[in-house]
């Protein structure tokens, strides 16, 4: 079986040429690459979907408080607070739960990093919102909802493979951009949407964060990091939106993950992670640096 | 060099301590697999950050996680966040620097790592590429592209005809699967680094049967940091 592909369009034939469906050709070769078996590699992903979890629950139950103080307990204020503007339970809870995971990292918890460390709430809280709020069947054991990390990570790995998952090296286009077009796809998934859907939806969200800066205030990954996973998770929730609603991106995934090297490539230094320009260099940034120095 | 592929568990992971897959996971994986190129007791050990490491690598705890690596630690295991604390404990002695203004080409997140052992010395180039992935560029001198992602044989010999086949040999005669040969050298009839990345674990018998070869100096086993 032929298991090499670096677009969207030779992923989707080679599945195709398996008589497989997408998630089903990706865990096979999950399987091929390390040799281990489906039911392992199931097991594997259903540990990893707990941590997610376990990491949610922490931030929304405890206050997650950092070294800097730049962290504070924002998940809790979400998840908790009276004052609402937006009746509807699977946008708060996506907001709620994508900053939790990532406070809990800024603190020094344990996370997957999915695409990275920085942009490790956005899809995950996005599945797990629409898991609570919508579908309350599915969880860390049920084939369906493994399958939706499945194809969020094959979104990842198309980036890799043809532009960058590294702030450093693409600026957070390619950290939470990323992170956005993964859950897009995710969620696009769990709604029923075919592949191509999928794909179209991840397309969408991640056109919308093409060029962000990566310019984390003292090099931490707080500020604009942590908030950044719940403004990424509603951009992602909008793009299922758009997709559902039947509007496709006039740019088809493989040219905006090109686009996306492109302009990564002509980022300057100063903000791709060395923490020297942007929200940084700012004079509360400056201050915050001289702070935990 | 084979291309390298990304797997599912490699977009989906690491599982790791925060906050940061470049600057903390990606540095414990590159220290902890210069240790086991290096496995002798360390006398002393220096890890020099260049580019963003050098900038953010006290707010990352890129420190701490070097050490971690240094100390056998991996990204996922909670002791990363005490790693100075157990550095002090087992005594080991360690320095930290950060390199302003290093080279152009190295890449933008590159730890240095150098170790010493009684007379034997080793430095050891990694760089950490992006969501935990990193990429051993350059080790005891010989340029290198090693990720961790495979078990790897590592056979420093006489540059002499012959070494790639025989080695090649010996793992197809145990029914082991090459995935790639790279072979690396200074100068030529000087030393050479054959790098052998082989799907599946290679029992030490057979990593002997290696060393035992007349121009062969010195064999190292890596074993994969994929979980
Ligand atoms: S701003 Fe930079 S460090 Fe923060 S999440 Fe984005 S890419 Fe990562």
């Amino acid at each position: 079986m032929n298991w090499k592909f670096s677009t969207v369009v030779e992923l989707l034939d080679r599945a195709r040429e398996a008589g497989l469906s997408l998630p089903a050709y990706l865990l096979a070769r999950e399987s091929f690459y390390s040799g281990k078996g489906e039911d392992e590699l199931r097991a594997e992903l259903a540990r990893r979907i707990r941590v997610t979890k376990t990491a949610l629950d922490r931030g929304i139950r405890e206050p997650q408080r950092s070294f800097s103080s730049m962290t504070d307990g924002g998940a809790a204020k979400l998840a908790h607070g009276e004052a609402w503007p937006v009746e509807d339970e699977l946008f708060r809870r996506a907001l709620a739960y994508s900053l939790s995971i990532n406070e809990v990292n800024a603190c020094g918890g344990k996370v997957i990093a999915f695409p990275t460390a920085g942009s490790c709430g956005v899809a995950p809280g996005l599945l797990w919102a629409y898991r609570d709020a919508r579908d309350p069947s599915l969880g860390p054991d049920s084939p369906r909802f493994q399958d939706a990390f499945v194809v969020a990570s094959a979104v990842g790995m198309l980036i890799a493979l043809r532009a960058t998952l590294a702030g450093s090296a693409g600026g957070c286009q390619a950290e939470c951009g990323a992170a956005a077009a993964m859950a897009a796809a995710g969620l696009a998934f769990l709604l029923g949407e075919e592949p191509e859907g999928c794909f179209d939806a991840a397309a969408l969200s991640l056109k919308n964060c093409l060029g962000l800066a990566c310019d984390p205030v003292a090099g931490l990954v707080e500020v604009p990091c942590a908030k950044r996973n719940a403004f990424m998770a509603a951009n992602a929730l909008t793009a299922v939106c758009l997709r559902r609603a039947g509007i496709s991106s006039v740019i088809p995934f493989d040219e905006v993950v090109g686009a996306m090297k492109a302009i990564g490539d002509a980022m300057p230094a100063a903000i791709r992670e060395s923490a020297e320009g942007g929200l940084a260099a700012t004079p509360t940034g400056m201050s915050f640096r001289a702070k935990i120095q | 060099m084979s291309e390298r592929t990304i797997t599912l568990l490699d977009i989906f992971g690491p599982v790791m301590i925060g906050p940061s897959s470049s600057h903390t996971a990606g540095v414990a994986r590159i220290a902890f697999m210069a240790r086991k190129i290096f496995p002798y007791p360390l006398d002393r050990a220096k890890v020099s950050f260049h580019g963003s490491l050098a900038k953010t690598y006290k707010g990352h705890g890129s420190d701490k996680a070097a050490v971690a690596g240094l100390l056998g630690i991996l990204p996922e295991d909670e002791r990363l966040g005490y790693a100075l604390e157990l550095a002090e404990r087992e005594g080991l002695s360690y320095e930290i620097v950060a390199v302003a203004d290093g080279p152009e080409r190295y890449h933008p997140n590159t730890a240095v790592i150098e170790l010493w052992s009684g007379d034997k010395s080793i430095r050891i180039r990694g760089a950490s590429i992006g969501g935990g992935e990193i990429r051993l560029q350059s080790v005891g001198g010989f340029e290198a592209n090693l990720d961790g992602s495979l078990d790897a044989i590592l056979v420093l010999h006489k540059d002499e005809i012959g070494v790639i086949a025989i080695v090649s040999h010996i793992l197809a005669a145990s029914r082991f699967n090459i995935a790639s040969v790279a072979s690396h050298r200074k100068d030529k009839g000087d030393e050479a680094l054959l790098v052998v990345e082989v799907d599946g674990v290679v029992p030490s018998s057979i990593v002997a049967q290696i060393r035992d070869l007349p121009s062969v100096r010195e064999v190292v086993y890596v074993p994969s940091i994929r979980a």
